[in-house]
Protein backbone atom coordinates (compact mmCIF):
# COMPACT_ATOMS: atom_id res chain seq x y z
CA UNK A 1 0.00 0.00 0.00
CA UNK A 2 1.46 3.51 -1.21
CA UNK A 3 1.77 5.64 1.97
CA UNK A 4 2.73 8.97 0.02
CA UNK A 5 1.56 9.15 -3.62
CA UNK A 6 3.07 11.58 -5.67
CA UNK A 7 0.91 12.37 -8.98
CA UNK A 8 2.15 14.13 -12.02
CA UNK A 9 4.65 17.14 -10.51
CA UNK A 10 5.27 19.72 -12.51
CA UNK A 11 7.01 23.40 -11.23
CA UNK A 12 9.14 26.11 -13.41
CA UNK A 13 10.65 28.54 -11.09
CA UNK A 14 9.91 31.93 -12.20
CA UNK A 15 8.15 30.81 -15.04
CA UNK A 16 11.56 29.87 -17.29
CA UNK A 17 13.73 27.21 -15.87
CA UNK A 18 11.75 23.72 -15.80
CA UNK A 19 12.24 22.19 -12.21
CA UNK A 20 10.20 19.10 -12.44
CA UNK A 21 8.38 17.90 -15.57
CA UNK A 22 5.66 15.00 -14.47
CA UNK A 23 6.90 13.58 -11.93
CA UNK A 24 5.17 10.25 -10.26
CA UNK A 25 6.13 8.09 -7.87
CA UNK A 26 4.61 6.26 -4.92
CA UNK A 27 6.32 5.24 -1.37
CA UNK A 28 5.29 1.78 -0.21
CA UNK A 29 4.32 1.46 3.47
CA UNK A 30 7.85 0.69 5.61
CA UNK A 31 10.29 0.89 2.37
CA UNK A 32 12.85 3.19 1.95
CA UNK A 33 13.13 5.18 -1.54
CA UNK A 34 16.53 6.84 -2.54
CA UNK A 35 15.79 9.76 -4.62
CA UNK A 36 18.54 10.70 -6.66
CA UNK A 37 19.81 13.28 -9.23
CA UNK A 38 22.43 15.64 -9.92
CA UNK A 39 22.34 19.25 -8.41
CA UNK A 40 19.62 20.82 -9.37
CA UNK A 41 17.95 17.70 -10.78
CA UNK A 42 14.90 18.43 -8.85
CA UNK A 43 15.41 16.20 -6.09
CA UNK A 44 14.69 19.16 -2.96
CA UNK A 45 12.08 20.57 -5.17
CA UNK A 46 9.91 17.49 -4.67
CA UNK A 47 10.84 17.58 -0.77
CA UNK A 48 9.53 21.20 -0.98
CA UNK A 49 6.50 20.49 -2.59
CA UNK A 50 5.89 17.07 -0.32
CA UNK A 51 5.76 19.79 2.83
CA UNK A 52 4.06 22.18 1.25
CA UNK A 53 6.69 24.25 0.93
CA UNK A 54 6.54 24.98 -2.57
CA UNK A 55 3.75 25.39 -4.42
CA UNK A 56 3.73 22.88 -7.91
CA UNK A 57 2.25 23.96 -11.13
CA UNK A 58 -0.05 20.49 -11.52
CA UNK A 59 0.22 17.75 -9.56
CA UNK A 60 -0.38 16.82 -5.81
CA UNK A 61 1.47 14.85 -2.88
CA UNK A 62 -0.69 12.81 -1.02
CA UNK A 63 0.41 11.30 2.24
CA UNK A 64 -1.61 8.82 4.19
CA UNK A 65 -4.79 9.75 2.39
CA UNK A 66 -4.51 13.80 2.70
CA UNK A 67 -3.63 16.00 0.13
CA UNK A 68 -0.35 18.35 1.23
CA UNK A 69 -1.60 21.10 -1.07
CA UNK A 70 -5.45 20.52 0.86
CA UNK A 71 -4.95 19.39 3.79
CA UNK A 72 -1.45 20.44 4.64
CA UNK A 73 -1.95 19.67 8.95
CA UNK A 74 -3.51 16.35 8.41
CA UNK A 75 -0.67 14.86 5.90
CA UNK A 76 1.80 16.27 7.83
CA UNK A 77 0.81 15.41 10.92
CA UNK A 78 2.09 11.90 9.29
CA UNK A 79 5.62 12.85 8.67
CA UNK A 80 9.26 14.07 10.35
CA UNK A 81 11.00 15.88 8.11
CA UNK A 82 14.78 17.08 7.45
CA UNK A 83 14.67 19.71 4.53
CA UNK A 84 17.72 21.19 3.15
CA UNK A 85 20.02 22.70 5.72
CA UNK A 86 18.33 22.26 9.20
CA UNK A 87 18.39 25.93 10.83
CA UNK A 88 17.95 26.05 14.41
CA UNK A 89 17.60 29.10 16.56
CA UNK A 90 21.55 29.42 17.74
CA UNK A 91 20.96 31.64 20.59
CA UNK A 92 18.49 29.01 22.41
CA UNK A 93 19.36 25.57 23.33
CA UNK A 94 18.96 22.24 21.82
CA UNK A 95 15.87 21.46 23.93
CA UNK A 96 14.34 24.66 23.57
CA UNK A 97 14.75 24.02 19.94
CA UNK A 98 12.72 21.23 20.30
CA UNK A 99 10.17 22.67 22.46
CA UNK A 100 9.32 25.45 20.09
CA UNK A 101 9.29 22.94 17.17
CA UNK A 102 7.45 20.37 18.58
CA UNK A 103 5.07 22.86 20.12
CA UNK A 104 4.07 23.35 16.26
CA UNK A 105 2.72 19.94 16.41
CA UNK A 106 0.78 20.30 19.23
CA UNK A 107 2.78 17.97 21.24
CA UNK A 108 5.54 17.31 24.13
CA UNK A 109 6.46 14.81 26.31
CA UNK A 110 9.81 15.04 28.08
CA UNK A 111 10.30 11.55 28.27
CA UNK A 112 10.33 11.08 25.02
CA UNK A 113 12.12 13.41 23.97
CA UNK A 114 15.32 12.72 26.37
CA UNK A 115 14.30 9.08 24.78
CA UNK A 116 15.36 10.02 20.93
CA UNK A 117 18.04 12.57 22.78
CA UNK A 118 19.76 10.01 23.67
CA UNK A 119 19.26 7.84 20.81
CA UNK A 120 21.17 10.45 18.86
CA UNK A 121 23.43 10.93 21.63
CA UNK A 122 22.89 14.50 22.36
CA UNK A 123 21.39 14.04 25.82
CA UNK A 124 24.65 15.12 28.07
CA UNK A 125 24.42 18.24 25.32
CA UNK A 126 20.32 19.01 25.49
CA UNK A 127 20.78 22.26 27.30
CA UNK A 128 23.96 24.21 25.44
CA UNK A 129 22.98 26.70 23.14
CA UNK A 130 23.15 25.19 19.26
CA UNK A 131 25.70 27.79 18.40
CA UNK A 132 28.13 25.66 20.34
CA UNK A 133 27.24 22.58 18.29
CA UNK A 134 29.14 20.79 15.70
CA UNK A 135 28.17 19.94 12.21
CA UNK A 136 27.42 16.44 12.77
CA UNK A 137 25.41 17.44 15.92
CA UNK A 138 23.22 19.83 14.13
CA UNK A 139 22.05 16.81 11.54
CA UNK A 140 21.88 14.61 14.93
CA UNK A 141 19.51 17.38 16.33
CA UNK A 142 17.60 17.62 12.49
CA UNK A 143 17.16 14.03 12.79
CA UNK A 144 15.76 14.54 16.30
CA UNK A 145 13.28 16.79 15.89
CA UNK A 146 12.43 15.11 12.73
CA UNK A 147 11.45 12.00 15.36
CA UNK A 148 9.27 13.59 17.56
CA UNK A 149 6.90 13.08 17.42
CA UNK A 150 7.37 9.93 15.81
CA UNK A 151 6.44 9.94 12.64
CA UNK A 152 5.12 7.64 10.26
CA UNK A 153 7.51 8.58 7.39
CA UNK A 154 10.49 10.25 7.00
CA UNK A 155 11.50 12.65 4.19
CA UNK A 156 15.44 13.40 4.31
CA UNK A 157 17.02 15.34 1.98
CA UNK A 158 20.87 15.51 1.98
CA UNK A 159 20.34 14.39 5.66
CA UNK A 160 24.87 12.90 5.39
CA UNK A 161 25.77 16.28 4.20
CA UNK A 162 28.91 17.72 5.69
CA UNK A 163 29.01 13.99 8.00
CA UNK A 164 32.37 12.67 8.72
CA UNK A 165 32.88 8.87 7.59
CA UNK A 166 31.48 7.64 10.91
CA UNK A 167 29.11 9.81 11.44
CA UNK A 168 27.05 8.88 7.99
CA UNK A 169 27.94 5.16 8.92
CA UNK A 170 26.20 5.73 12.63
CA UNK A 171 23.36 7.27 10.17
CA UNK A 172 23.04 4.66 8.16
CA UNK A 173 22.76 2.26 10.70
CA UNK A 174 20.57 4.60 12.79
CA UNK A 175 18.28 4.96 9.76
CA UNK A 176 17.72 1.26 9.32
CA UNK A 177 16.94 0.59 12.99
CA UNK A 178 14.15 2.94 12.69
CA UNK A 179 12.89 1.22 9.81
CA UNK A 180 13.28 -2.23 11.94
CA UNK A 181 11.48 -1.36 14.91
CA UNK A 182 9.33 1.14 13.96
CA UNK A 183 8.02 -0.11 10.12
CA UNK A 184 8.88 3.35 9.34
CA UNK A 185 8.88 4.70 5.35
CA UNK A 186 11.29 6.66 4.36
CA UNK A 187 12.09 8.73 1.52
CA UNK A 188 15.70 9.59 1.45
CA UNK A 189 16.92 12.43 -1.00
CA UNK A 190 20.54 11.98 -1.75
CA UNK A 191 23.47 12.21 -4.40
CA UNK A 192 25.33 9.80 -2.77
CA UNK A 193 25.21 6.72 -4.93
CA UNK A 194 26.86 4.62 -2.07
CA UNK A 195 24.36 5.85 0.42
CA UNK A 196 21.37 4.86 -1.20
CA UNK A 197 22.60 2.05 -2.67
CA UNK A 198 22.79 0.47 0.98
CA UNK A 199 19.79 1.51 2.51
CA UNK A 200 17.65 1.83 0.10
CA UNK A 201 15.39 -1.00 -1.50
CA UNK A 202 13.77 0.73 -4.75
CA UNK A 203 15.22 4.30 -5.85
CA UNK A 204 14.06 7.23 -8.27
CA UNK A 205 16.31 9.00 -10.73
CA UNK A 206 15.60 12.41 -11.59
CA UNK A 207 17.60 14.23 -14.45
CA UNK A 208 16.62 17.62 -15.33
CA UNK A 209 13.44 17.69 -13.50
CA UNK A 210 12.33 14.38 -15.24
CA UNK A 211 11.72 10.63 -13.82
CA UNK A 212 14.39 8.47 -16.14
CA UNK A 213 13.87 5.37 -13.60
CA UNK A 214 12.26 4.09 -11.19
CA UNK A 215 12.64 0.38 -9.90
CA UNK A 216 14.80 -1.19 -7.57
CA UNK A 217 18.43 -0.39 -6.28
CA UNK A 218 20.54 -2.51 -9.12
CA UNK A 219 22.99 -3.99 -6.40
CA UNK A 220 20.24 -5.64 -4.22
CA UNK A 221 18.40 -7.09 -7.79
CA UNK A 222 19.40 -10.49 -8.12
CA UNK A 223 20.59 -10.84 -12.27
CA UNK A 224 21.52 -14.03 -12.54
CA UNK A 225 21.56 -14.08 -16.15
CA UNK A 226 24.44 -11.25 -16.32
CA UNK A 227 27.93 -12.99 -16.80
CA UNK A 228 31.32 -11.33 -16.95
CA UNK A 229 34.09 -13.55 -18.73
CA UNK A 230 37.75 -13.04 -18.86
CA UNK A 231 39.48 -14.79 -21.73
CA UNK A 232 41.88 -14.48 -24.81
CA UNK A 233 39.04 -15.77 -27.36
CA UNK A 234 36.81 -12.98 -26.47
CA UNK A 235 35.86 -13.18 -29.98
CA UNK A 236 34.83 -16.91 -30.15
CA UNK A 237 33.44 -16.54 -27.36
CA UNK A 238 30.70 -13.97 -28.26
CA UNK A 239 30.45 -16.30 -31.43
CA UNK A 240 29.15 -18.99 -29.30
CA UNK A 241 27.33 -17.11 -26.49
CA UNK A 242 25.29 -15.37 -29.63
CA UNK A 243 24.65 -18.85 -31.20
CA UNK A 244 22.74 -19.86 -27.55
CA UNK A 245 20.53 -16.51 -27.96
CA UNK A 246 22.84 -14.81 -25.48
CA UNK A 247 23.25 -10.80 -25.68
CA UNK A 248 26.56 -9.14 -25.26
CA UNK A 249 26.19 -5.75 -23.60
CA UNK A 250 29.75 -5.36 -23.24
CA UNK A 251 32.91 -6.42 -24.06
CA UNK A 252 33.07 -8.95 -21.34
CA UNK A 253 29.52 -9.35 -20.47
CA UNK A 254 27.55 -11.91 -21.36
CA UNK A 255 23.54 -11.39 -20.89
CA UNK A 256 22.03 -15.22 -21.06
CA UNK A 257 18.30 -15.95 -23.01
CA UNK A 258 15.93 -17.12 -19.85
CA UNK A 259 16.30 -20.96 -20.75
CA UNK A 260 20.30 -20.87 -20.35
CA UNK A 261 21.66 -21.46 -16.79
CA UNK A 262 25.23 -19.98 -16.17
CA UNK A 263 27.03 -23.16 -15.92
CA UNK A 264 25.51 -24.32 -19.04
CA UNK A 265 27.43 -21.94 -20.50
CA UNK A 266 30.67 -21.79 -19.28
CA UNK A 267 30.62 -25.86 -20.38
CA UNK A 268 29.21 -24.46 -24.05
CA UNK A 269 32.28 -22.06 -23.88
CA UNK A 270 34.79 -24.89 -22.80
CA UNK A 271 33.21 -27.50 -25.31
CA UNK A 272 33.82 -24.21 -27.52
CA UNK A 273 37.68 -24.33 -27.15
CA UNK A 274 37.30 -21.20 -25.36
CA UNK A 275 40.10 -20.63 -22.68
CA UNK A 276 38.51 -19.28 -20.08
CA UNK A 277 40.33 -17.55 -17.18
CA UNK A 278 37.11 -15.94 -15.23
CA UNK A 279 33.57 -16.80 -15.36
CA UNK A 280 31.60 -15.06 -12.90
CA UNK A 281 28.15 -13.89 -12.14
CA UNK A 282 27.89 -10.06 -12.92
CA UNK A 283 26.35 -7.66 -10.49
CA UNK A 284 25.37 -4.37 -11.46
CA UNK A 285 25.95 -0.84 -9.24
CA UNK A 286 23.79 1.45 -8.68
CA UNK A 287 27.04 3.45 -10.21
CA UNK A 288 26.86 1.97 -13.21
CA UNK A 289 22.96 2.74 -13.44
CA UNK A 290 23.32 6.16 -12.73
CA UNK A 291 26.10 6.86 -15.12
CA UNK A 292 24.16 5.09 -17.83
CA UNK A 293 20.81 7.18 -17.29
CA UNK A 294 22.19 10.37 -16.53
CA UNK A 295 24.99 10.40 -19.21
CA UNK B 1 -6.73 27.43 23.21
CA UNK B 2 -3.71 26.13 25.47
CA UNK B 3 -2.28 24.72 22.26
CA UNK B 4 -2.34 28.09 20.84
CA UNK B 5 -0.46 29.89 24.14
CA UNK B 6 1.78 26.73 23.74
CA UNK B 7 2.77 28.10 20.25
CA UNK B 8 2.54 31.37 20.96
CA UNK B 9 5.03 30.89 23.90
CA UNK B 10 7.64 29.26 21.48
CA UNK B 11 7.85 32.50 19.75
CA UNK B 12 7.50 34.61 22.53
CA UNK B 13 10.99 32.51 24.38
CA UNK B 14 12.79 33.03 20.91
CA UNK B 15 11.71 36.75 20.85
CA UNK B 16 12.72 36.97 24.65
CA UNK B 17 16.23 34.69 24.43
CA UNK B 18 18.02 36.88 22.25
CA UNK B 19 20.41 39.41 24.00
CA UNK B 20 19.30 42.32 21.41
CA UNK B 21 15.75 42.75 23.01
CA UNK B 22 17.00 43.84 25.80
CA UNK B 23 19.58 45.92 24.33
CA UNK B 24 16.27 48.25 23.12
CA UNK B 25 14.85 48.13 27.61
CA UNK B 26 18.60 49.44 28.19
CA UNK B 27 18.57 52.05 25.46
CA UNK B 28 15.65 53.63 26.72
CA UNK B 29 17.08 53.74 30.31
CA UNK B 30 20.23 55.94 28.86
CA UNK B 31 18.25 57.80 26.66
CA UNK B 32 15.71 58.86 29.47
CA UNK B 33 17.97 59.48 31.21
CA UNK B 34 20.23 61.94 28.68
CA UNK B 35 17.00 63.50 28.05
CA UNK B 36 16.29 64.47 31.78
CA UNK B 37 19.68 66.07 31.69
CA UNK B 38 19.42 67.86 28.60
CA UNK B 39 15.99 69.15 29.34
CA UNK B 40 17.20 70.90 32.74
CA UNK B 41 20.64 72.17 31.02
CA UNK B 42 18.47 73.64 27.91
CA UNK B 43 16.60 75.52 30.38
CA UNK B 44 13.03 73.48 29.61
CA UNK B 45 12.43 73.62 33.49
CA UNK B 46 12.13 77.90 33.18
CA UNK B 47 9.48 77.38 30.35
CA UNK B 48 7.49 74.91 31.70
CA UNK B 49 7.14 77.09 35.00
CA UNK B 50 6.56 79.90 32.59
CA UNK B 51 3.80 78.00 30.96
CA UNK B 52 2.21 76.64 34.18
CA UNK B 53 2.59 80.20 36.41
CA UNK B 54 0.96 81.56 33.58
CA UNK B 55 -2.25 79.62 33.90
CA UNK B 56 -2.47 80.87 37.59
CA UNK B 57 -1.33 77.49 38.71
CA UNK B 58 1.78 76.41 41.34
CA UNK B 59 4.96 75.41 39.60
CA UNK B 60 6.26 73.19 42.34
CA UNK B 61 3.36 71.53 42.35
CA UNK B 62 2.33 70.65 38.74
CA UNK B 63 6.08 70.13 37.61
CA UNK B 64 5.80 66.85 39.26
CA UNK B 65 6.84 63.25 38.31
CA UNK B 66 3.91 62.58 36.40
CA UNK B 67 4.78 65.80 34.15
CA UNK B 68 8.30 64.81 33.42
CA UNK B 69 7.37 61.78 33.01
CA UNK B 70 5.41 62.51 29.90
CA UNK B 71 7.89 65.10 28.88
CA UNK B 72 10.52 62.28 28.21
CA UNK B 73 8.07 59.42 27.19
CA UNK B 74 6.48 61.68 23.95
CA UNK B 75 10.33 62.49 23.34
CA UNK B 76 11.56 59.00 23.77
CA UNK B 77 9.43 57.11 21.87
CA UNK B 78 9.68 59.88 18.91
CA UNK B 79 13.33 59.35 18.87
CA UNK B 80 14.19 55.37 19.48
CA UNK B 81 10.32 53.91 20.33
CA UNK B 82 9.94 53.59 16.15
CA UNK B 83 12.90 52.40 15.62
CA UNK B 84 13.16 49.62 18.25
CA UNK B 85 9.57 48.76 16.94
CA UNK B 86 10.74 48.35 13.36
CA UNK B 87 13.26 46.56 13.74
CA UNK B 88 11.73 44.11 16.01
CA UNK B 89 8.60 43.63 13.47
CA UNK B 90 10.91 44.03 10.58
CA UNK B 91 12.85 41.02 11.92
CA UNK B 92 10.41 38.65 12.60
CA UNK B 93 9.19 37.24 9.28
CA UNK B 94 11.72 38.13 6.76
CA UNK B 95 14.97 37.54 9.70
CA UNK B 96 13.60 34.37 9.93
CA UNK B 97 13.08 33.31 6.05
CA UNK B 98 16.95 34.58 5.39
CA UNK B 99 18.18 31.97 8.41
CA UNK B 100 16.49 28.75 6.67
CA UNK B 101 13.97 28.67 9.55
CA UNK B 102 11.02 27.71 7.89
CA UNK B 103 12.15 25.03 6.75
CA UNK B 104 12.23 23.62 9.87
CA UNK B 105 8.83 25.10 11.65
CA UNK B 106 6.78 24.20 8.33
CA UNK B 107 7.96 21.10 7.73
CA UNK B 108 5.59 20.76 11.33
CA UNK B 109 1.44 20.18 10.45
CA UNK B 110 1.09 24.05 11.35
CA UNK B 111 -0.26 26.15 8.67
CA UNK B 112 1.50 29.44 7.46
CA UNK B 113 -1.57 31.71 8.37
CA UNK B 114 -1.15 30.62 12.06
CA UNK B 115 2.48 30.78 12.38
CA UNK B 116 2.55 34.64 11.03
CA UNK B 117 -0.58 35.27 13.47
CA UNK B 118 1.51 34.07 15.99
CA UNK B 119 4.46 36.11 15.07
CA UNK B 120 2.15 38.93 14.56
CA UNK B 121 1.05 38.55 18.06
CA UNK B 122 4.22 38.41 19.50
CA UNK B 123 5.40 41.79 17.43
CA UNK B 124 2.26 43.63 18.99
CA UNK B 125 3.19 41.95 22.55
CA UNK B 126 6.61 43.72 22.02
CA UNK B 127 4.80 46.78 21.13
CA UNK B 128 3.17 47.18 24.15
CA UNK B 129 5.98 45.84 26.64
CA UNK B 130 8.15 48.30 25.09
CA UNK B 131 5.68 51.15 25.91
CA UNK B 132 5.11 50.65 29.14
CA UNK B 133 8.53 49.80 29.74
CA UNK B 134 9.44 53.40 28.58
CA UNK B 135 5.88 55.07 30.23
CA UNK B 136 6.95 53.41 33.76
CA UNK B 137 10.44 53.69 33.53
CA UNK B 138 10.41 57.31 32.81
CA UNK B 139 7.49 57.76 36.04
CA UNK B 140 10.73 56.21 38.12
CA UNK B 141 12.88 58.39 37.00
CA UNK B 142 10.43 61.50 37.30
CA UNK B 143 9.92 60.36 40.54
CA UNK B 144 13.47 60.24 41.50
CA UNK B 145 13.98 63.68 40.34
CA UNK B 146 10.69 65.50 41.42
CA UNK B 147 9.70 62.71 44.40
CA UNK B 148 6.26 61.01 44.85
CA UNK B 149 3.24 62.83 44.91
CA UNK B 150 2.02 66.22 43.41
CA UNK B 151 -0.13 67.60 40.00
CA UNK B 152 -0.08 66.66 36.56
CA UNK B 153 0.18 68.86 33.55
CA UNK B 154 -0.44 67.37 30.21
CA UNK B 155 0.57 69.26 27.11
CA UNK B 156 0.21 68.77 23.83
CA UNK B 157 0.45 71.50 21.06
CA UNK B 158 -0.42 69.36 18.19
CA UNK B 159 -3.67 68.48 19.49
CA UNK B 160 -3.95 71.55 21.23
CA UNK B 161 -3.84 70.42 24.50
CA UNK B 162 -3.60 72.01 27.94
CA UNK B 163 -5.01 70.20 31.18
CA UNK B 164 -3.72 70.24 34.84
CA UNK B 165 -4.56 67.33 37.18
CA UNK B 166 -4.29 66.03 40.68
CA UNK B 167 -1.88 63.03 41.71
CA UNK B 168 -4.37 60.07 41.55
CA UNK B 169 -6.71 61.11 38.41
CA UNK B 170 -2.93 62.50 36.93
CA UNK B 171 -2.00 58.64 37.25
CA UNK B 172 -5.11 57.06 35.70
CA UNK B 173 -4.69 59.50 32.99
CA UNK B 174 -1.08 59.05 32.30
CA UNK B 175 -1.51 54.99 32.46
CA UNK B 176 -4.68 55.48 29.96
CA UNK B 177 -2.28 57.73 27.58
CA UNK B 178 0.63 55.01 27.62
CA UNK B 179 -1.73 52.43 27.03
CA UNK B 180 -3.59 54.23 23.69
CA UNK B 181 0.27 54.71 22.98
CA UNK B 182 0.97 51.01 22.64
CA UNK B 183 -1.67 51.20 20.60
CA UNK B 184 -0.87 53.48 18.24
CA UNK B 185 2.37 52.34 17.96
CA UNK B 186 1.11 48.64 16.74
CA UNK B 187 0.66 50.44 13.61
CA UNK B 188 4.71 50.91 13.23
CA UNK B 189 4.70 47.49 14.01
CA UNK B 190 1.98 46.31 11.81
CA UNK B 191 3.93 48.35 8.28
CA UNK B 192 7.29 47.07 9.27
CA UNK B 193 5.24 43.30 10.01
CA UNK B 194 3.75 43.74 6.36
CA UNK B 195 7.19 44.41 4.54
CA UNK B 196 8.43 41.68 6.37
CA UNK B 197 6.46 38.87 4.62
CA UNK B 198 7.77 40.24 1.43
CA UNK B 199 10.64 38.29 -0.33
CA UNK B 200 13.18 41.47 1.25
CA UNK B 201 15.79 41.60 3.07
CA UNK B 202 14.66 42.42 7.25
CA UNK B 203 16.98 45.17 7.01
CA UNK B 204 15.21 46.60 4.07
CA UNK B 205 11.58 45.98 6.02
CA UNK B 206 12.71 47.95 8.76
CA UNK B 207 13.99 50.69 6.48
CA UNK B 208 10.99 50.65 4.76
CA UNK B 209 8.58 51.03 7.94
CA UNK B 210 10.61 53.92 9.37
CA UNK B 211 10.42 55.70 5.94
CA UNK B 212 7.10 55.40 5.73
CA UNK B 213 6.00 56.84 9.39
CA UNK B 214 8.63 59.48 8.83
CA UNK B 215 7.30 60.61 5.36
CA UNK B 216 3.54 60.08 7.15
CA UNK B 217 4.86 62.65 10.12
CA UNK B 218 6.55 65.21 7.62
CA UNK B 219 3.61 65.51 5.25
CA UNK B 220 1.40 65.76 8.38
CA UNK B 221 2.86 68.65 9.63
CA UNK B 222 2.75 70.44 5.82
CA UNK B 223 0.26 72.64 5.24
CA UNK B 224 -0.91 71.95 1.93
CA UNK B 225 -1.73 68.33 3.68
CA UNK B 226 -4.23 69.98 6.14
CA UNK B 227 -7.26 69.00 4.73
CA UNK B 228 -6.19 65.27 3.63
CA UNK B 229 -4.55 64.48 7.51
CA UNK B 230 -7.29 62.21 7.81
CA UNK B 231 -5.35 60.02 5.84
CA UNK B 232 -2.57 59.86 7.59
CA UNK B 233 -1.26 57.28 9.63
CA UNK B 234 0.75 59.68 11.77
CA UNK B 235 -2.48 61.95 12.79
CA UNK B 236 -4.74 59.23 13.95
CA UNK B 237 -1.64 57.75 15.94
CA UNK B 238 -1.11 61.04 17.58
CA UNK B 239 -4.15 61.08 19.26
CA UNK B 240 -3.37 58.96 21.74
CA UNK B 241 -2.62 62.45 23.88
CA UNK B 242 -6.27 63.37 23.35
CA UNK B 243 -7.09 60.65 26.45
CA UNK B 244 -5.03 63.39 28.45
CA UNK B 245 -7.71 66.14 27.43
CA UNK B 246 -10.62 66.67 29.92
CA UNK B 247 -13.84 65.64 29.46
CA UNK B 248 -12.46 62.82 27.21
CA UNK B 249 -13.03 63.22 23.06
CA UNK B 250 -14.47 59.36 22.94
CA UNK B 251 -15.59 60.26 19.18
CA UNK B 252 -12.51 61.65 17.94
CA UNK B 253 -10.29 58.80 20.18
CA UNK B 254 -12.33 55.68 18.40
CA UNK B 255 -12.60 57.03 14.91
CA UNK B 256 -8.51 57.08 15.14
CA UNK B 257 -8.40 53.67 16.58
CA UNK B 258 -10.97 52.49 14.38
CA UNK B 259 -8.71 53.57 10.94
CA UNK B 260 -5.76 52.07 12.58
CA UNK B 261 -7.08 48.88 13.57
CA UNK B 262 -8.25 48.33 10.66
CA UNK B 263 -4.99 49.60 8.92
CA UNK B 264 -2.88 47.00 10.92
CA UNK B 265 -5.30 44.19 10.35
CA UNK B 266 -5.58 44.74 6.42
CA UNK B 267 -1.84 44.74 6.54
CA UNK B 268 -1.71 41.68 8.21
CA UNK B 269 -4.23 39.96 5.95
CA UNK B 270 -2.30 41.41 3.07
CA UNK B 271 1.24 40.53 4.40
CA UNK B 272 -0.24 36.68 5.18
CA UNK B 273 -1.62 36.47 1.74
CA UNK B 274 2.19 37.36 0.17
CA UNK B 275 3.74 35.45 2.07
CA UNK B 276 1.56 32.18 1.48
CA UNK B 277 1.66 32.53 -2.38
CA UNK B 278 5.90 32.37 -1.73
CA UNK B 279 7.56 29.30 -2.42
CA UNK B 280 10.33 28.78 0.15
CA UNK B 281 13.13 26.77 -0.67
CA UNK B 282 16.99 28.10 -0.49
Amino acid sequence: MALIEIRNLSKRWNSERLALDDVSFDLRQGEILGLLGHNGAGKSTVLGISLGMVRPDSGGVTIAGHSVQQERGKALRQVGAIYEAAAFYDYLTAWQNLRVLCSLSGWWDEVEVKRVLKLVNLHQRAHHKTRTFSHGMRQRLALAQALLPLPKCLLLDEPTDGLDPEGIREFREFVLRLRADFGMTILLNSHLLVEVEQMCDRCVILKQGKKIYEGPVPSQEKKRGVYQLQSPDMAKAHEIAARAGAMVPSGDLIELPPHVLGHEMLRLLVEGGVRVDAWQQHKPTLEELYMGLTK
Amino acid sequence: MSLFLQQWMGELIKLFARRRTYIGFGAFILLETALLIMFRIRGGEKWFEKIISGQGRAFEHYYSALTLALIVLAFSVLILGALYIALVSGDIVAKENEDGHYRLLLSRPVSRLRLLFLKYLTCLCYTVVLIQFISWSAFLLGVLVRGWGGGFFAMAPEVGLMTFYEWGPGMERFALGSLFLSFSMMTVSSVAFFLSCLPIKPAAATIGALSYILIDMILRNMELMESYKHLLLTAHMGNWTRILADPIPWAVIIRSYTVLTAMCASLFIVGTAIFEARDLKS
